[in-house]
């Protein structure tokens, strides 16, 4: 019964869902600070690469390269970071869809590591690996009825699922800090935030050093789910992609990414007939948004009616049954 | 040698300075990174394909039809694109940049069903025919190419320095409130611009396909991106730094391919512009402004 609900096609979406998510928050906490940054395609292809060839070449487990890879995406962008930081608004936009741009082209000429164009395949899977691990230990899938496809592809989702709901935590948590509220300043007014002691510098940059951290763990996690990455899946087209889950799901409250990421990726699925077309309904989609909820679908005022409604609905059944008592 | 690829890469450079002049005109008046202007620019390559070889049409009507269609999408553009979001309060200054995004999404996977994935060649009647002067080869295409490109940014600085409409588009672009008190109608001028500068885009898609004998759905963004990095090279909303960055990127990119790397050729827009924002944030021709 349980085997049978478990089928490895929904997994493989649910898990790039999740992924999808990670990258939505990766864009929103730079957003958080008012900047818009384009390059987070390129930090994820940082981290697929990083992870995928210290895999490959040097037989590193895949935790550790995971986590050098989201490592190395974070400092590269705290030193894209740092000189970007004279620049505002759309000037910023470009330079870092520039930077995407740049690491592109690098992937695809420096065939001598990346193997160019045609992308690295043989990426140690990781529901593989965990697979062979659980093995070691004497576990057998078949122990709680489960096939070996199925097994790998419920522990990735899992694992997966885990993730996110401990990176959503964790910046949520974090706007409510102190540094969450002195990126929602800097959003606000920059010099207003400058005179009230905040260092913009500082905050600005561990903004974008978070975001890139997050994409590239996400780059990571992509190239050992789907064994297989090329330049081609770090282009503008993934840029544009993220943004867009941002733009639909909304940017001012962590839920909006996460919320745009689960829809814009079950769109297609269910609706297959629309799949041919999905880019075009993402191009009108983001027309559309921009012209009648540039905030996004999510906002706080939504967020705030839902929160009242609740209330507004327990506070009736409490009066009711105070009127049976 | 030295020469023909001088030759090379001033034709590669006044197509790219004609791309440019469109980005700039329009950040010029709105203050806008019109993403989808290199969309716009591939629909009007794509127009110059279709009348060519399949209406077997002369070069003129080529150019007539792309002027006459990327204009009527600029209107389109600015209408449904970014009328909606101006005074509108509360909206981000991101908001245009992300809906024109949007908009070059939705023409670049319009283009891929209109016209198919695949490269279209581009025929024009005297491709062939070439000069011999002493050991120098020169194209008929490229001078074709070079001329109507000196011609249109001749016209554009004269309509800019000398007409009524011009003045009144700069006027717009130095202050669109203060202009709109001295009775320019600036509604008509931003609409003119956006025009303007998406039928410079089709003028300049034309051109691309005679130079490099191929239109693609994919050369919208490429031809996007570096328009973008050249004016940020020569200043935003500069016109002489649109001209000026075109010629300069040009003239690198078609050096890079005979002395360095073919492959990074790509790469040089967007190093240029990362080097020229750490040195001069305002470009080449950029007023200071003050932050």
């Amino acid at each position: 019964m349980f085997a049978e609900l478990i089928n490895p096609y929904y997994l493989q979406v649910a898990s790039f869902m999740l992924i999808n998510i990670i990258l939505g928050i990766s864009v929103y906490i730079t957003l958080s600070t008012g900047q818009l940054s384009l390059a987070n395609a390129g930090f994820m292809g940082i981290g697929a690469y990083t992870s995928a060839l210290l895999t490959i070449h040097f037989d590193l487990p895949i935790i550790l390269g995971i986590i050098c890879g989201a490592l190395l995406a974070a400092i590269c962008g705290i030193l894209i970071g740092i000189p970007t930081l004279r620049l505002q608004g759309v000037y910023l936009a470009i330079v870092t869809l520039g930077f995407g741009e740049v690491i592109r082209v690098v992937f695809v000429n420096w065939e001598s590591l990346t193997n160019g164009s045609v992308g690295i395949s043989g990426i140690p899977h990781i529901g593989r690996e965990m697979l062979k691990s659980f093995q070691g230990f004497g576990f057998n899938p078949s122990a709680i009825g489960l096939q070996n496809n199925q097994f790998i592809f419920l522990s990735i989702f899992l694992l997966l699922l885990a993730i996110t709901v401990f990176i959503i935590w964790f910046f949520r948590r974090q706007h409510f800090s102190r540094v969450g509220r002195a990126f929602a300043a800097i959003k606000l007014d920059e010099k207003a935030a400058e005179s009230m002691g905040i260092n913009i510098t500082y905050y600005k940059v561990l903004a974008f050093a978070q975001g890139a951290l997050v994409a590239g763990f996400a780059g990571a996690m992509y190239a050992h789910i789907l064994a297989y990455i090329s330049p081609a899946d770090f282009a503008y087209h993934r840029a544009v992609e993220i943004l867009i889950f941002v733009v639909f799901g909304g940017s001012e409250v962590i839920w909006g990414p996460v919320f745009g990421a689960f829809f814009l990726t079950l769109m297609p699925e269910v609706l297959r007939f629309i799949s041919e077309y999905r880019y075009m309904i993402y191009g009108l989609i983001i027309i559309i948004m921009m012209a009648v909820r540039p905030q996004g679908l999510i906002d706080i005022n939504l967020l705030n009616w839902f929160k009242n409604k609740r209330e507004t609905r327990r506070q009736k059944h409490g009066a009711g049954n105070q009127k049976d008592m | 040698m030295l020469i023909e690829q001088l030759i090379n890469g001033l034709t590669l450079g006044s197509i790219y300075a004609i791309v440019a002049l469109g980005f700039t005109l329009v950040f010029g008046v709105l203050g806008i990174i019109n993403m989808a202007h290199g969309e716009i620019f591939m629909f009007g390559a794509f127009i110059g394909v279709m009348i060519t070889s399949t209406l077997n049409a002369p070069l003129w009507v080529a150019f007539a039809g792309a002027i006459i269609i990327t204009a009527i999408m600029g209107y389109m553009l600015e209408r449904f694109a970014l009328r909606p979001l101006r005074h509108k309060q509360g909206v981000s200054h991101l908001a245009p940049l992300i809906s024109t995004i949007g908009v070059s999404i939705l023409l670049e996977n319009l283009s891929h069903h209109l016209f198919g994935a695949g490269n279209h060649p581009f025929r024009a009647s005297f491709a062939e025919i070439s000069f011999q002067i002493g050991s120098i080869t020169v194209y008929l295409v490229q001078i074709v190419i070079f001329v109507i490109s000196i011609v249109l940014m001749i016209t554009l600085s004269f309509w800019l320095g000398k007409t009524k409409a011009g003045k009144a588009l700069r006027a717009t672009a130095e202050n669109l409130e203060t202009a709109s008190l001295l009775g320019v109608d600036t509604k008509r001028t931003i609409t003119m611009t956006v025009i303007i500068a998406s039928a410079m885009g089709g003028i300049a898609g034309i051109l691309v396909g005679m130079a490099f004998n191929s239109v693609t759905p994919q050369m919208g963004l490429s031809m996007g991106l570096k328009g973008l990095a050249i004016i940020i090279l020569g200043g935003m909303g500069s016109v002489r730094g649109a001209m000026a960055g075109g010629l300069i990127l040009g003239l690198a990119e078609t050096f890079i391919v005979v002395y360095g790397d073919s492959g990074y050729r790509d790469a040089i827009a967007f190093l240029a512009i990362i080097i020229i924002l750490l040195i001069r944030p305002q470009g080449l021709f950029g007023q200071k402004i003050s932050t």
